[in-house]
């Protein structure tokens, strides 16, 4: 902690950012906190948020760089908030030129709970490289379930919907101005459950950019499995363009340029 | 539902160069196809968004045809590059959550492919029918 305190101390004294997105402990809670030169004693108390923990500090940065465009900030990251911040750059939402990453490795149980393929981010200030989950069994379970039973079940969790868009509004990668989700021409208003296509909606969505930090599913207070079907998507988007979501070295998401040449042969009747 | 025959109901979203004039041939040159499809004609089949797709699945269509320019020759050059992308990446989609992946299909059919336009739409009409009516459309009449 001491390392993750002294980097921030000297990125703040030396006026790189403006402020640091970290964790505080208010009143036995772990909360985000915006640390500042004018506070600079309270760095004292900026943590690595205990447990799994933890909050879209993606989001939260969004807000600030849009209210403060010339200020840099440093935000803490995991592997997963990283993924975030290089998404989030590609789409335009922040410049990379101000925003200073400060590491969080994540610990094992963190990783095999997350099925994380990537738990650390690229630069480490706090915690050891653990094991990265390369496949996710909870994807795989539903892959061999004969189809209809896989339809039964989906339908089964769809229909728990409440509708509560707190998927969405938790999601560090919702950055849209107009939802589809809201969108009367395109989803029935007014009744719960919604659509059986709600949930489906929101995976097209995150393909491509889903940076499976879980959040949407820990949030979802009727325990959608959301984190498959986003898995999933991702995992098409790799095997059908090659493009890993949330990696820096993949070009812009296949969503965004038609393409130089059709690798892709639509499949026969 | 069973001592009714299943008719399927089928939504075809054609692009106005080349699939929908292809429909058109069909039409002047007398070919019969079924009428289980609806045609709903758009500019580009790169406009049609999976939401339009999942939207008419919700609605109660048992198959989604989308049509399409062959790849080199869209009135907008590109557009059918980013249709084959959407269309893959949604079949494979609906495969996870146990749709049938088949009910939603793309083929591209060129103005002068008249007799193709017919072909495929008896084809996809059987097809449909054989698979019987969407789940989700059983789902909803549960509901």
């Amino acid at each position: 902690m001491e390392r993750l305190r002294a980097k921030v101390k000297k990125l703040l004294e030396e006026k790189k950012v403006a402020g640091y997105l970290g964790y505080k402990m208010v009143e036995g809670h772990p909360l985000p906190h915006l640390f500042t030169l004018e506070n600079l004693a309270e760095l004292e108390q900026s943590i690595v948020a205990p447990g799994n923990a933890r909050y879209p500090l993606d989001k939260l940065l969004q807000v600030l760089a849009a209210r403060y465009p010339e200020a840099s900030f440093a935000i803490q990251v995991r592997g997963c908030d990283e993924r975030g911040l290089n998404e989030l750059y590609k789409w335009g939402q922040l410049d990379p030129e101000k925003v200073v990453p400060v590491g969080v490795a994540c610990p094992q149980e963190q990783a095999d709970y997350c099925e994380c393929p990537g738990p650390w981010p690229s630069v480490i200030d706090y915690g050891e490289k653990c094991n990265p989950v390369a496949v996710s069994r909870r994807v795989q379970q539903v892959d061999a379930l004969p189809q209809s039973q896989a339809f039964e079940e989906w339908l089964g969790h769809f229909a728990k919907c409440i509708k509560c868009y707190g998927c969405r509004d938790v999601c560090p990668m919702c950055f849209c101005k107009e939802c589809s989700l809201e969108h009367p021409e395109l989803m029935s208003t007014g009744k719960v459950p919604p659509d059986t296509i709600f949930q489906l909606v929101r995976a097209i969505h995150m393909a491509g950019r889903c940076i499976d930090c879980g959040l949407c599913e820990e949030a979802c207070p009727a325990d959608i499995p959301l984190r498959v079907l986003y898995k999933k998507a991702n995992e098409l988007v790799k095997e059908l363009f090659g493009y890993e979501t949330g990696s820096p070295a993949t070009g812009p998401s296949p969503w965004r340029f038609l393409g130089e040449e059709v690798t892709l042969e639509p499949k026969p009747l | 539902m069973a001592d009714k025959e299943f008719e399927p109901k089928i939504i075809g979203f054609f692009c106005n160069w080349c699939t929908y004039a292809g429909a058109d041939l069909a039409g002047v040159s007398r070919l019969q196809y079924p009428p289980n499809i609806r045609v709903i004609r758009v500019m580009c089949s790169g406009t049609v968004s999976p939401h339009h797709v999942l939207r008419a699945f919700q609605k109660g269509a048992d198959g989604v045809l989308v049509g399409g320019c062959h790849i080199g020759d869209c009135h907008y050059l590109k557009g059918n590059y980013m249709t084959i992308k959407r269309m893959r990446f949604l079949q494979d989609l609906l495969k996870f959550i146990g749709l049938e992946s088949e009910r939603l299909h793309l083929e591209w059919i060129s103005a002068a492919e008249g007799p193709k336009l017919a072909q495929t739409v008896r084809d996809f009409t059987e097809k449909i029918r054989k698979l019987g009516p969407s789940p989700l459309k059983r789902a909803k009449l549960a509901a």
